[in-house]
């Protein structure tokens, strides 16, 4: 814009200065001569009016460039919160339904063994919710202190007073898990065995699997090992213990 | 000793006592603690034998950064001094009710100087858990202490201890700015340069033989480096415009600045002696105080997003991440020395107070409660984070544990003070 | 070269202006001059306001007199921002424009831009804003034609401000923006 109104402006100029010469060689009179220099007077006022206010555009348009760019970071950080959102909303969503999944199988899984196998089992003495969770967390407490014995006991006490709990196959594999602590191999191996066959769908059915081979294993039972870690691979191919049946496999 | 570094030892002595002289009568920092930690290990320190002799005992010093430190708890065993070989009296120091004690010597080792020996036990078990001996000169009693305590805190606690770690801050009195070293407890203050212009943003580089900074002395903020056993400096970045905002590299040979020389203000790197400029990164807004993390991050300060906000991009070069979403003032990112954390200054409701991201967890902490908080900066070790604040109308230092339990105060009789920065463990 | 041919059309003006016989030169040349009775306006501010300037002018370098002549616009140096604000207000635009002009017609003087903000927050981060505010200064008197190599923006951030207490009056008036002249700085 500048730079195109410039050389106009000097074009004036240039006209101008010519005017004294020429006002000298006769060729106008002084009335002339000063209504010239008046009307270039105007033009070039108004052109440098017209300079100025587009260098005052100028301003104004470097104002508004200014307050776009604000808005265009206000536009950006409200993207970039509303992503970190979108990124900790799919964590979280993701970890509810871990969770719930893991409940629901529990729920589940007593459900199912219950019809197929004990289809009759008449429902124990009203089972008291409060004591049966208490006694369980207590068997759990004596495991995880390392008293193998009373852990063992507690748990198979827990299955035969509370037949019908939804505890019962984490309480069957806990206290297989403390009979083969204690290296009751024969025992520990029942408890496996029962988790295995009567809840297939339980979430500790691999790991089962898995501690039966090792009781099997225990007692020099190559043959029957082997087919517990077959047997865990082909039903449970994606699980942790089906990967640690696979190393000892492969041994 | 050899005698020619003995010669260079006195000329240094005398140019720090100078300094000295013309800052501690109106600038020393006196130290106060604010908040300790709630489960404070009972230590006894018995006075060590001999120590008498020197202008203060040694185990003042080790007692009060000891105390300091929030963490332990400081028994009385009387007044009668224990020697380092004499066998321990471990019913006395159960008595008192300490877990641990620490005993020693101070004698003479010819030529004015003392040997300091000392050992610490575990009164429980009843066991020696170490010791050290060092000779010093009898004026060196505090930095005697210092390392002893940080002896003892590394022996107790497992981490090293920082007593001996100096820090760097501004203080301003009157018309007048002094960039000034000290001791972590605020002792031994010195006068690294004067002006009569601002001074901000100290930056230890990761020896802490230098500080790079910003000083306004030319009437613009310009970044220098200056050695500080030598006095000497050198302009670092003084390009057109604005220069600002130094931090170093993890090897020390390169410096993050902000320039303008290109627009508004944007992270660049410089060698420490000016040469050899290179652009970090760009954005359309501003982006300032950078923060070289040890994993090979640049935390910055940008506003791209509409308010300021912390980000970071590979020191290598990258696209930036965000990392600060809560919130629309958050500033002055520093990574912890293990890269796991962070702290900056956020502003909450019109307060600005030190917070720290767990950058795993993403949980954040706000460790204060004061209201103006500036330029947090981590212990070399992440225990602590010091920062400056205002305490009825004047500036001054304080820290907090990287758990917003112990609290400490440093602070002047006259001037404001600003701008910390903890320097690195020394190097030996 | 732009700021020469601006020049040069201003001595332009000037020639025909002194042509005309009619005395009515409005704007241009002379500057807004406000007829202030002497004395009475000019109170004690203004007379401190001159002293140091003086006393800084270094000797022979005052060859401006209307830079620091009170009733002279160009004496007046400071545009002030709105909060959280990097745009120049249109009643500055004057002063702004008074300044390019001078800037445009003496193009051997240079010009240091301070830009200054209010003390609240990062120190570093209020520096970066006082460039935002003094790069807006030197945007607009480059936009009339100033040349960038006359010009230099720079920023003192929080580290200088006019007046410091806690209160919205002392904030505003710290979020400035002030033009220095060669020798002045």
């Amino acid at each position: 814009m500048v730079q195109r109104l410039l050389p106009r402006l000097m074009a004036a100029l240039l006209a101008g200065l010519c005017v004294a010469p020429a006002a000298q060689a006769g060729l106008f009179d002084d009335e002339e001569a000063r209504a010239r220099i008046n009307a270039l007077r105007n033009e070039t006022g108004s052109r440098l009016d017209k300079l100025e206010a587009s260098a005052r555009a100028q301003l104004e348009l470097a104002n508004q460039i200014e307050q776009l760019k604000a808005e265009i970071a206000r536009l950006r950080g409200e993207n970039e919160v509303l992503s970190n959102d979108l990124v900790n909303a799919n964590k979280r969503q993701k970890d509810f339904y871990v969770d719930l999944d893991n409940r629901l199988r529990k729920i589940e899984a007593p459900a199912a063994a219950a019809t197929e196998v004990q289809p009759q089992a008449a429902p124990a003495a009203a089972a008291d919710p409060a004591a049966e969770s208490r006694d369980y967390e207590a068997a759990l407490t004596q495991l995880r202190g390392g008293k193998y014995k009373e852990a063992a006991v507690s748990f198979i006490a827990f299955t035969k007073a509370y037949p019908s709990s939804s505890f019962l196959p984490s309480a069957h594999f806990w206290a297989a898990s403390a009979l083969y602590q204690q290296k009751d191999n024969i025992g520990a191996a029942e408890h496996y065995g029962k988790v295995a066959s009567q809840w297939p769908e339980d979430s500790r059915a691999p790991d089962a699997l898995l501690g039966l081979a090792s009781t099997q294993q225990a007692r020099n039972d190559n043959v029957g090992a082997t087919r517990s870690l077959e047997k865990l691979i082909s039903r449970y191919p994606s699980s942790s213990a089906a990967q640690i049946a696979r190393q000892r496999l492969k041994k | 000793m050899n005698p020619r570094i003995l010669t260079f030892l006195r000329g240094t002595a005398t140019a720090c006592a100078l300094a000295l002289a013309s800052s501690l009568a109106q600038a020393q920092l006196s130290i106060e603690i604010t908040g300790a930690g709630t489960n404070r290990m009972p230590v006894a320190i018995a006075s060590f034998e001999g120590e008498q002799t020197l202008p203060r005992a040694v185990t003042d010093v080790v007692r009060a950064d000891l105390e300091r430190s929030g963490l332990f708890k400081m028994v009385e065993l009387g007044p009668s001094p224990m020697g380092a070989d004499a066998p321990p009296d471990f019913g006395r120091v159960r008595s008192r009710g300490a877990d641990a004690f620490a005993v020693g010597t101070v004698a003479p080792s010819g030529s004015g100087r003392y040997q300091v020996q000392f050992r610490l036990f575990d009164a429980a078990k009843q066991v020696s858990l170490g010791g050290q001996a060092m000779v010093m000169a009898p004026n060196q009693y505090r930095t005697t202490g210092h390392r002893i305590a940080d002896f003892i805190y590394e022996k107790l606690t497992g981490e090293p201890g920082v007593f001996s770690t100096r820090i760097a801050y501004v203080l301003k009195s009157g018309q007048r700015y002094e960039l000034q070293i000290a001791d972590a407890d605020g002792s031994n203050a010195q006068t690294a340069l004067a002006s009569k212009e601002p001074i901000i943003s100290p930056a230890w580089s990761p020896d802490g033989s230098r500080l790079a900074y910003v000083s306004f002395e030319a009437k613009k903020p310009v970044v220098y480096v200056h050695s500080l056993a030598t006095g000497q400096r050198n302009v670092a970045a003084n390009f057109k415009g604005s220069n600002s905002a130094p931090a170093w590299s993890p090897d020390g040979r390169r410096l993050a600045v902000v320039l303008t020389k290109d627009g508004q203000s944007q992270l660049y790197s410089v060698n420490a002696d000016g040469s050899g400029v290179q652009r970090l990164a760009s954005s359309s807004g501003i982006d300032t105080e950078p923060a070289w993390s040890t994993d090979g991050w640049i935390y910055f300060t940008s506003d791209r997003g509409g308010s300021p906000q912390i980000y970071r991009v590979p020191a290598g070069g990258g696209d930036a991440q965000r990392v600060s979403f809560e919130g629309s003032y958050n500033v002055s990112p520093r990574p912890s020395p293990d890269g796991k954390s962070l702290v900056y200054v956020a502003r909450n409701g019109g307060r600005f107070q030190v917070t720290l991201l767990d950058l795993n967890s993403r949980q954040t902490q706000i460790l204060t409660d004061s209201a103006k908080d500036e330029s947090p900066s981590f212990a070399p070790n992440g225990r602590m984070v010091l920062y400056a604040t205002e305490v009825g109308g004047r500036g001054v230092l304080a820290a907090v544990s990287s758990d917003g339990r112990v609290k400490q105060r440093l602070s002047v009789q006259s001037g404001d003070v600003r701008e910390p920065a903890w320097g690195p463990q020394p190097r030996n | 070269m732009k700021y020469t041919r601006i020049t040069l059309s201003l001595i332009t003006v000037g020639l025909l202006a002194a042509c005309s016989s009619s005395p009515s030169t409005e704007g241009q040349s002379g500057a807004t001059v406000e007829d202030r009775p002497s004395g009475a306006a000019s109170s004690g501010v203004d007379s401190n306001r001159v002293v140091p300037v003086d006393a800084n002018g270094a000797g022979g370098k005052s060859a401006y007199p209307e830079l620091k002549d009170p009733k002279n616009i160009l004496s007046k140096r400071s545009v002030l921002f709105d909060y959280d604000s990097y745009v120049i207000k249109d009643e500055y635009r004057s002063l702004v424009e008074a300044h390019a002009k001078f800037l445009t017609s003496h193009p051997s003087v240079k010009m240091l831009i301070q830009g200054n903000t209010d003390e609240r927050g990062s120190r570093e981060y209020n520096l970066a804003l006082g460039q935002k505010r003094s790069d807006a200064v030197k945007k607009a008197l480059t936009l009339l034609g100033v040349s960038e190599s006359q010009l230099e923006s720079v920023s003192l951030g929080e580290e200088k401000p006019s007046c410091s207490d806690a209160s919205e009056a002392c904030w505003s008036a710290n979020r400035r923006g002030d033009m220095l002249y060669s020798g002045e700085f």
